[in-house]
Parts: C-alpha cells; sequence; structure tokens
C-alpha cells in the first residue's frame, strides 16, 4: 500500500480537533452578521475608496444594502435555462502527437405549456498552431503555448461563446442563460509584469476577444423593446460551495475602529493577528455569513467585484454577484452589470437559479446537465489516447511514450 | 407505438447483435412493440421476436433518481423535468425466428446475424400473417433459454391470432405445433396453451 491510511486517519483527526470550529468561531461569527446587518453601503464604499491601495484584503462593493434580504419571485409560466459547461483534455507531452481536445456541452431545457430539451455536445482536437498557442500579433516570434492555465481559460472562452451561440440560434421564451464558476478571468488581472502573469495580447485575445465578445453577443440576443413586449433574457454563472469573502472583507471595514478606518498597511502591519476587531472576520467566507442570513429561496444584496481586472477591463460587463440559499447550500451567482442593473432582469436570474437548482436537488439541473454532456471521463481520457496512438500507427508514424509513463502503466517489482 | 412521421413502422435501430438475438434501441421512449411481436430488420430481412422490453437510463453510470415527490402525477414528473426523456432510452430485444432468403422466408437462423444500425420495423398485420403460414420459428422459440419464455410464446401466439380472419383455426394449429415440440413436458406445454387461449 501506498497510502498509510491509519497514520493519515489520526493526522485528519489530530486536525480537526485543533480546527476553530467551536464556541469561538460562533461569536465571531455573530459579530460578522452584526456588523452585516448594521452596514451601510455608501459608509463602506467610502471607507474602502479612502482606504485604496492600503487594504491587506480585497472587498466587494455594496450596491444594495448589504444586509437587505429579497425572496425570489415566482418563475414565469413560460421559461427556458440555456447551460453551457467544457471539459478538456490538456496537451501531454508523453502523447507523440502535440494536442488537445476541448469538449463543450449544454443543454436548452424548456419549461411550461410546451416542455421540451435539447441537449449538445461538441469536441474540438486543437492540433494545428493555430489552436495551440496564441499569436502576439506584433511580433512573429512572441506567442503564448495553450496548454495548463491557459488552456483553462480558452475553455471558458469557448464556453460562453458556445452559450451565445445557443442564445442566438432563438430565444422565445424568458432565459437564463448559465454558465458553471467564475465570470472572473483573475489570471489575466494583477500588477505584475508587465500588467499580470500573461501578456497584454493574451490578455486582449482571451478578455477582449474572447469572454467580453462572447458577453456582448448576449446582450445583443436581447432586443432593445419596450419592456413589457421584449424576450427577457438574463446571464449568470452560479458557483457552488464559493470560497470568496469579499463581503465578509467589506464587513472588516465596518469591524475596524482604526483611525483612519482600513489602512491595514499602515496599522497593522506590527499587529500579531487576533488583537485587532476585523479578526472576528478571520477566515469567515461568504458562503457561512449568507448561510446564517438567507432562508430558503432569498437571495442576498447585490455586490460588485472590485477584482482589478473585473473592475478595468470588463466595462458593461463589470461582474456583479449575490449569493442565494437553493435549499441545499449557499450558492453564489455572478452576473454582468448590464444584468444586475435591470431590476427584471435579476430578479429573472434569481427566480431562475433558485427554480432550477430546485428540480435539481440543490444544483441547477441544466448545469447537471451541461455538465454530463461536457464531461470527459477517465475511460475517454484512455480512449482518445488510444485513439491517436492508433491513427498514428495506422499511417506507420512512431509513436512513443516516456519510460517515466511507461513504468506507470506496468510497475514491476 | 411508432416515432412520428417514420415510415413503415420504423421503430428503432439495432445497437447490438448476435446470431440467435439482437437488441435494439427505440427512437421513442416507450415506443417498443408489445412482448411477442413481430419485428423485421434490414435488407435482405431478418425476423425476430420480441422477449425483452426495458428502459432506463441512456448513461450506464447515471442512476435514475425519484423525482415526483412532490408532483401531482406522473405526467407533471416528465413536464416538469424535460431533460428525463432525453436521458432514458427504451430497448428491445429479439429472438431471431427467420430471414429472407432470395425473396422466401425461412424459419431459420440466417448466416450472419444484422448488422449494427440496421433499422427496426414493427411487422404489420399482413407480414405476420404471411411469416406466421409456417410455424417453424416456434422451435426456435421453445428451445430459446431466455426468461419467461413461454409467456413470450403465447403472447406471439395471440398477437398472430389476433390479425387473421381465421384465429381460431390458427390457435389450433399452433396449439398442434407447440405440442410436437413439447410432447415430452406436458407441464410446459399446458400452460403455453393456457397463456393462448
Amino acid at each position: 500500500m501506498a497510502l498509510d491510511l491509519y497514520r493519515t486517519a489520526a493526522q485528519i483527526d489530530a486536525a480537526v480537533a485543533r480546527a476553530d470550529l467551536g464556541a469561538a468561531r460562533e461569536r465571531r461569527m455573530d459579530a460578522v452578521i452584526a456588523a452585516l446587518r448594521d452596514a451601510d453601503a455608501s459608509t463602506l464604499n467610502a471607507r474602502v475608496e479612502a482606504a485604496q491601495g492600503l487594504l491587506a484584503f480585497l472587498p466587494a462593493e455594496a450596491v444594495e444594502p448589504p444586509g437587505a434580504v429579497f425572496p425570489p419571485t415566482p418563475p414565469p409560466a413560460d421559461f427556458s435555462v440555456v447551460a453551457v459547461d467544457g471539459s478538456h483534455i490538456d496537451v501531454n507531452r508523453h502523447l507523440p502527437l502535440r494536442c488537445a481536445l476541448v469538449n463543450i456541452g449544454g443543454c436548452r431545457l424548456t419549461y411550461g405549456s410546451a416542455p421540451d430539451a435539447e441537449l449538445f455536445s461538441r469536441p474540438a482536437l486543437r492540433t494545428t498552431d493555430a489552436d495551440l498557442y496564441l499569436q502576439d500579433p506584433a511580433s512573429p516570434s512572441a506567442r503564448q503555448a495553450v496548454e495548463g492555465a491557459l488552456m483553462g481559460l480558452v475553455r471558458t472562452v469557448e464556453e460562453a461563446s458556445a452559450l451565445a451561440d445557443a442564445v442566438e440560434a432563438g430565444v422565445s421564451t424568458p432565459t437564463l442563460a448559465l454558465l458553471d464558476g467564475t465570470l472572473v478571468l483573475w489570471e489575466l488581472g494583477g500588477e505584475l509584469p508587465p500588467r499580470g502573469r500573461f501578456p497584454e495580447y493574451v490578455r486582449q485575445q482571451l478578455l477582449h476577444d474572447g469572454l467580453l465578445a462572447a458577453l456582448d453577443r448576449i446582450r445583443a440576443a436581447v432586443r432593445p423593446e419596450p419592456v413589457e413586449g421584449r424576450r427577457l433574457m438574463a446571464v449568470a454563472s452560479y458557483i457552488s460551495l464559493p470560497n470568496s469573502a469579499e463581503v465578509v472583507n467589506l464587513l472588516r471595514l465596518a469591524l475596524c475602529d482604526l483611525d483612519p478606518v482600513g489602512h491595514c498597511q499602515v496599522h497593522c502591519r506590527a499587529l500579531a493577528p487576533g488583537g485587532r476587531r476585523c479578526d472576528a472576520a478571520h477566515d469567515v467566507t461568504d458562503r457561512e455569513l449568507f448561510a446564517r442570513t438567507l432562508a430558503p429561496g432569498e437571495r442576498s444584496a447585490v455586490f460588485a467585484s472590485r477584482s482589478p481586472v473585473a473592475r478595468d477591463a470588463y466595462g458593461p460587463h463589470r461582474v456583479h454577484f449575490f449569493y442565494v440559499n437553493v435549499g441545499e447550500e449557499i450558492g453564489r451567482v455572478e452576473l454582468p452589470a448590464w444584468v444586475a442593473d435591470d431590476p427584471a432582469l435579476l430578479s429573472l436570474a434569481h427566480a431562475l437559479v433558485v427554480d432550477n437548482a430546485r428540480r435539481g436537488a440543490g444544483y441547477p439541473v441544466a448545469l447537471q446537465e451541461a455538465h454530463e454532456q461536457a464531461v470527459v471521463t477517465g475511460a475517454d481520457r484512455e480512449a482518445f489516447k488510444n485513439m491517436v496512438e492508433r491513427a498514428l500507427e495506422g499511417r506507420g508514424l512512431p509513436v512513443y511514450t516516456s519510460q517515466k509513463q511507461r513504468s506507470k502503466r506496468r510497475p514491476w517489482v | 407505438m411508432t416515432l412520428d412521421g417514420a415510415p413503415d413502422n420504423r421503430i428503432g435501430e439495432v445497437v447490438e447483435a448476435g446470431s440467435t438475438g439482437f437488441t435494439a434501441e427505440c427512437y421513442a421512449l416507450y415506443g417498443a412493440p408489445p412482448l411477442g411481436s413481430l419485428v423485421r430488420v434490414g435488407d435482405p430481412a431478418i425476423y425476430g421476436v420480441v422477449y425483452s422490453v426495458t428502459t432506463a437510463a441512456l448513461d450506464p453510470g447515471r442512476r435514475v433518481a425519484a423525482r415526483g415527490a412532490d408532483e401531482p402525477d406522473e405526467a407533471s414528473v416528465y413536464r416538469n423535468n424535460p431533460q428525463i426523456a432525453r436521458l432514458l432510452a427504451t430497448h428491445l430485444q429479439a429472438l431471431v425466428v427467420g430471414h429472407d432468403r432470395l425473396g422466401t422466408v425461412v424459419q431459420r437462423l440466417p448466416a450472419a446475424p444484422p448488422r449494427i444500425h440496421a433499422f427496426v420495423y414493427c411487422c404489420d398485420a399482413g407480414e405476420v400473417a404471411a411469416f406466421t403460414e409456417q410455424l417453424d420459428y416456434l422451435r426456435l422459440l421453445t428451445t430459446a433459454s431466455v426468461p419467461a419464455i413461454d409467456e413470450v410464446i403465447a403472447a406471439n401466439v395471440r398477437l398472430a391470432a389476433e390479425g387473421r380472419p381465421d384465429a381460431g383455426a390458427f390457435r389450433q394449429r399452433a396449439a398442434n405445433a407447440l405440442a410436437t415440440e413439447l410432447a415430452s413436458d406436458v407441464t410446459r406445454l399446458n400452460a403455453i396453451l393456457r397463456g393462448i387461449a
């Protein structure tokens, strides 16, 4: 046996015993909840602005009163949920052919007087240079290989683009277009050299020509007709078990009693964690906070992301979000500003996320089905590898693998 | 029940085939013909008798979960979960009972099984009447080792009789043929005959 499970179990027990899950944490949570109930949006936003550059954490921007709670409206009589998800097989240097596979899956579920379902999946083999590299248009020698984190970003863009295709194909009832995961391409933000981990042309191609262009298409698919007669369509992305703490971080500025408020870099450098009032929020996630304030179906106030990339580059699609109690858990719903700012679209997104999660026993059923269409299983990966090898062999081309891979496949004594 | 608009009673296609039997996926959910029905596959035709119908999740890795605890009736379970119909599939299994050889129906096994994706048609009354002019195929059924085959035989004879003007005479002829095949197993013969009556 490679992993000693007995020793591992003992270590897990010890870690759980040490974890701060008891009464002390409850008291801290009470303080954070009290801060949420009393929070005033403009005061907190002003404090964030005043402490710009001095904060040690990323707070949300309050758009509605932070402590407000909204019950869902009933869904329309007829409506649809369109969802897209993706999965991929990354470039594998153990394979003799340089290639990757992106599988986009999705569904359109129509409810009401004419119920219907449409499921689709679209595998795309990426094997040309144009598929496998992002090219700097200004310099023929500068390019980035699409693999690892970059492949993940390319897939996110493909998902958004497939959602735009699905929406452009026609929307006849009020519709929620749903993606899985966050709309914030964090990896493309940051201030590191020269503007984040990736060069500007990567940011241009994936963000502006990619995700944001897809969101532009989705937005354009909603006809600008008078509110009464138009086709309502909201776009959102859903995050199950979210781990973010942007709202809790905003509340740190309500808890902070130092003067001036929130100048962490000035006050707190020399302070050991545990002694500051905002330490009540230490290690608390937004999900835990709203698990105590939202009843099933209810959503939190809307907040806007202050992540540098979402704030600076997204324009009309600046990422807003709310938390929602879908019955089984607290989910995070991210929406572009143009959805969050439109009461009818915001209410549609809220109602349909709650309704679809109810049908899916706690997770939107449209996302479940999109995932099932997209998923590439371990067996699929093995089959894909064999197909590539067989195709090469069929043409008399050399098939090789690394000695490491060979040794893993056939362990010997 | 057939797929709306499908020509010639086409109900599905072969997804697994062997010399003595085949499995077909039906185009419509719950779209299999009744147990014991005669079906025709491919060209030249191979004939089969439906001995089993199953409806289950299309993906064997996904279990079907109960969804109707809060629904007033079964129809609303499907209406409120429109994806279900796309995720389930009805399959029929048939025993091969004959094939077309140079324009003549031969009630023996064909040289080769049906091809995968061969279309499956439900035989109409005329085809059933023509096929059941001979009853040699009953031997292929009585000797098949599949569960509850006697029920299938009885259902097959009943269905064939229903479509014929000489139903009574046909039942008698089938009973005689079965008596010859099952002369050594009177208990089994009687059970089948009770099912035919």
